[in-house]
């Protein structure tokens, strides 16, 4: 968890930030939303610095900006099966109606889209993620939002593949195609890139040896701590 | 302890004397003609008259005090002034609920205003006074929007003595007061956001009071309180020097002058808790587990030796932990806290805040219930029995999955979970937008953050919700084709395939494992479920894991408790052997007749069992 907790990539500024009182200030929004936007370009991922946004916006509705919520979503839609999703939208106050905004907001009408979506991950319905996400109905989020999101694709794929390889040992290249919305030379090429192994005259792929694709029966008995034997060995040592 | 303050109270008759004077003017002050005859001024002036008039009132008001209560608050004013934390504690903890329930139990105590005169005026004890009176008014009566702001205005007034002055106070107070005046700022700041939430129930005098009175209870002035104690007392440090087995010189020279004192260091603690809490109440689970981060959960700790805190925070910690799906963490933490109270119940009957905390204790229990449905364990059989006893019906619902579960989540989820808050107001002072909240047709549940966190967890628990069945049939094989499962349970092969990603999934949970990490946010992934499966194609083998019989509790639980017979047998008095006293104990434990002890041993002993066998 440290990673999720303090990803590598996370400046000291932002970590200031993070981590002190500074993040109540709301004239620091700027920076906070800047590192998103720099995560956006950079396939870069700091769930508790979005999660910082939220709360200045929480408090200070007047600093809201839809765009930059619908950004921290899709961001988080990539996380699954952690729970940031989840961790995002509870920090969604209701808010009224927003006067002030130039625009009509975009977020109301986008929210039961992107809770579709995460709902299809978090469910492992990787096929009808692909194919809602790819509907024409989603063209607005496409072309405004997760276009500018480098590699979006490609690290929901990363959540198939958490997925997989946790749970196979080999899986037909049909399947593992439809879950990744890859075919043909592409599918391989992605695979080879995972280093997995394609058997092209059976199709099916196999997944490397890894603590949960591993079963084993075991008998867990159990283990005593000494703590737990404090007491009898005092009373032995007095007598 | 009451004898003696009986004692105390009698010596204090010459300012009872004082006062009775005061009284005595007071009851004439009731009749009205001979006020009139009094105020022969010629001017007359309407301000005057009604400044008199209050006085009046009031004066009638401080007649009213029973005699006992006045004696109790000059008493409480002198072991305040004084820094008695004994007396101070009977007052506070006795004293005051005392003549709660004698005098005061359906009304206000009298204000902070009539009774000044029997504190000198003491602003300190007059501030500290209306806290109480506040508190009480919050509790056993409805409080009113002066209350409300009336209260807040008081909670500044105090904070800002004590963080304000030049210089640490001297004040000392009793660690349980002092955690009681953090926890019922938050309260009440918790009950003001959902009492503002609701613009349809107020009056025009009440909408026009909200319209221009933004600051009062607002999110930011609740957490500046909250870390100005924190940084004030700097009590992370406290606890990382602490932590560090640093000496008690090197420690005073880490938290300086106010944190060298009780008082601060105990607010700076309490404040992390109620970070802790605000967090929570406003949806934000990491960054209350984060601002917990130096805090360390055990029952060493000297901040434990305040209950209501030590049970308060188990139970925000262990929430938080489910929002975060982190149901293994969650149980060990209520497990945790529930065993405490459990060996604590003996000592805390007589506490007044005992109800409270079995309240919370059920609560948990409810909450225990939920993670155990979603993430069976075995950690400890005898809270999930109690859990089970108490939600039983809820919890077969919850483990079997299905349709009936969710409604039963909803309910146990509803009742053990915080009161959450919106961290803004309704826009009060746009008038149009009040208007508009005003004729909203239907109620507001639907957008309420109870409802909004409600929706998520259960959105969560609906994707486990097949979970218990594939589990059950998995459970017959050790290797079963994923067709033939999907025709078992009448479903589409890729569809069991894709819950059985789920089913790993689920096994799955970050969880902190002890010793390793730091703070209450790390963690590792561990399996949680002994039933492990693993796809190959489209054949599914399964592999269970089984615990061995535990026998070990079972011996250091009996060991010691043997042991510690033997020594109470050990340090028992010896029977003393005069003739006389030995049958005397049998015949007691006999109930036997009250001839016996005059007889010798031996004829004693038969009456006993004689006596006995008759009955029988």
């Amino acid at each position: 968890m440290q990673a999720w907790i303090t990803p590598p990539t996370r400046t000291e500024i932002i970590e200031g930030l993070v981590s002190g009182v500074d993040r109540y200030n709301p004239s620091n929004v700027g920076i906070l939303e800047d590192y998103l936007y720099h995560q956006i370009r950079s396939e870069e991922y700091d769930c508790l610095a979005n999660l910082a946004i939220l709360k200045l916006y929480q408090f200070n509705p007047e600093l809201y900006n839809p765009d930059v919520v619908v950004n921290i979503l899709i961001k988080a839609l990539t996380a699954s099966p952690l729970p940031d999703f989840n961790l995002c939208i509870s920090l969604l106050d209701e808010r009224p109606i927003n006067a002030t905004l130039d625009e009509p907001d975009p977020l109301p009408g986008l929210l039961p889209i992107l809770n579709g979506l995460h709902d299809l991950l978090n469910r492992c319905r990787f096929p009808a993620f692909w194919e809602v996400y790819r509907s024409e109905q989603l063209e607005n989020l496409r072309d405004n939002y997760t276009v500018e999101c480098v590699g979006f694709e490609d690290s929901i794929r990363e959540v198939v593949i958490r997925a997989v390889k946790t749970t196979f040992t080999r899986i037909g290249a049909d399947r593992l195609g439809s879950y990744l919305d890859l075919s043909g030379p592409q599918l391989e090429a992605y695979v080879k890139k995972l280093g997995w192994t394609f058997d092209a005259s059976r199709s099916v792929i196999s997944v490397p040896p890894n603590p949960d694709n591993q079963i084993e029966a075991t008998v867990v008995q159990e283990s005593i701590k000494l703590p737990q034997l404090t007491k009898v060995i005092s009373q032995a040592a007095k007598g | 302890m009451a004898q003696q303050r009986m004692a105390l109270w009698a010596a204090e008759a010459d300012i009872d004397e004082d006062v009775d004077l005061s009284l005595a003017l007071g009851t004439y002050g009731q009749n009205g003609a001979f006020d009139d005859a009094y105020l022969q001024q010629p001017q007359f002036d309407e301000s005057t008259f009604i400044a008199m008039q209050q006085h009046m009132a009031q004066r009638n008001a401080f007649a009213q005090i029973p005699d006992v209560v006045k004696s109790f608050i000059i008493h409480f004013h002198q072991a305040v002034q004084t820094n008695n934390l004994p007396e101070i504690t009977v007052a506070y903890e006795s004293g005051w609920n005392k003549y709660t329930e004698k005098f005061y139990a359906k009304t206000e105590w009298p204000e902070a205003e009539i009774i000044a005169p029997l504190v000198n005026d003491d602003p300190i004890f007059l501030i500290l006074y209306r806290e109480l009176y506040y508190r009480h008014v919050y509790s056993r009566l409805q409080p009113n929007i002066d209350d409300r702001f009336h209260s807040y205005e008081n909670s500044c007034e105090l904070f800002n003595y004590l963080l304000n002055s030049d210089g640490p106070v001297t004040l000392e107070l009793p660690e349980q007061w002092l955690w009681d005046i953090v926890d019922e700022f938050i309260y009440q700041y918790q009950v003001f956001c959902s009492w503002r939430s609701k613009p349809k129930t107020k009056t025009d005098e009440e909408l026009a009071t909200l319209a221009d009175g933004d600051p009062v209870w607002s999110s930011y002035s609740v957490l500046n309180v909250l870390y100005s104690l924190i940084q004030k007392s700097r009590v992370n440090d406290y606890i990382n020097a602490q932590q560090q087995g640093k000496s008690p010189e090197e420690i005073a020279e880490i938290v300086g002058e106010y944190g060298q004192r009780p008082l601060y260091r105990m607010l700076g603690y309490f404040s992390i808790i109620g970070l802790l809490r605000v967090h929570v109440l406003l949806g934000d689970f990491t960054l209350a587990l984060k601002v917990m981060e130096n805090v360390e959960l055990n029952q060493k700790s000297p901040f434990t030796r305040v209950t209501a805190c030590h049970v308060a925070t188990y139970y925000y910690v262990g929430f938080c932990y489910i929002m975060l799906r982190r149901y293994p963490d969650a149980i060990r933490t209520f497990v945790t806290i529930l065993n405490f109270i459990m060996r604590m119940r003996q000592y805390h009957t007589r506490s007044y805040q005992y109800d409270q905390i079995s309240k919370t204790a059920d609560r948990m229990y409810a909450l225990f219930a939920i993670c155990h449905a979603l993430s069976p364990s075995r950690l400890d059989d005898n809270i999930a029995n109690i859990a089970k006893e108490r939600f039983g019906e809820q919890y077969t619902k919850m483990s079997r999955g299905g349709e009936e579960g969710p409604p039963a989540f909803e309910e146990l989820f509803l009742y053990a979970c915080p009161k959450f808050i919106s961290a803004n107001s309704p826009p009060y002072n746009d008038p149009d937008a009040v208007l508009q909240l005003l004729s909203a047709e239907g109620d507001s549940t639907a957008t309420d953050p109870t409802h909004r966190h409600l929706n998520l967890f259960l959105a969560d628990v609906a994707t486990q919700s097949q979970v218990p069945t594939l589990r059950s049939f998995l459970k017959l094989y050790t290797s079963l084709g994923s067709k033939k499962l999907a025709n078992f349970l009448d479903a589409d092969e890729e569809e069991i395939v894709q819950k059985m990603m789920v089913l790993k999934q689920v096994s799955r949970s970050v969880s902190h494992v002890s010793g390793e990490e730091r703070g209450l946010l790390d963690g590792q992934t561990i399996v949680t479920s002994d039933l492990n499966f693993v796809i190959d194609e489209s054949m599914l083998h399964i592999a269970e894991s089984t615990i061995g019989r535990r026998y070990a509790g079972w011996f250091i639980k009996n060991t010691e408790r043997t042991q510690r017979i033997y020594d109470d047998l050990k340090n028992s008095p010896l029977p003393v052997v005069k003739p006389s006293s030995q049958p005397g104990a049998q015949n007691a434990a006999a109930s036997s007749s009250n001839e016996a002890p005059q007889k010798g041993p031996k004829t004693g002993q038969k009456v006993a069992w004689g006596g006995a066998k008759v009955v029988s």
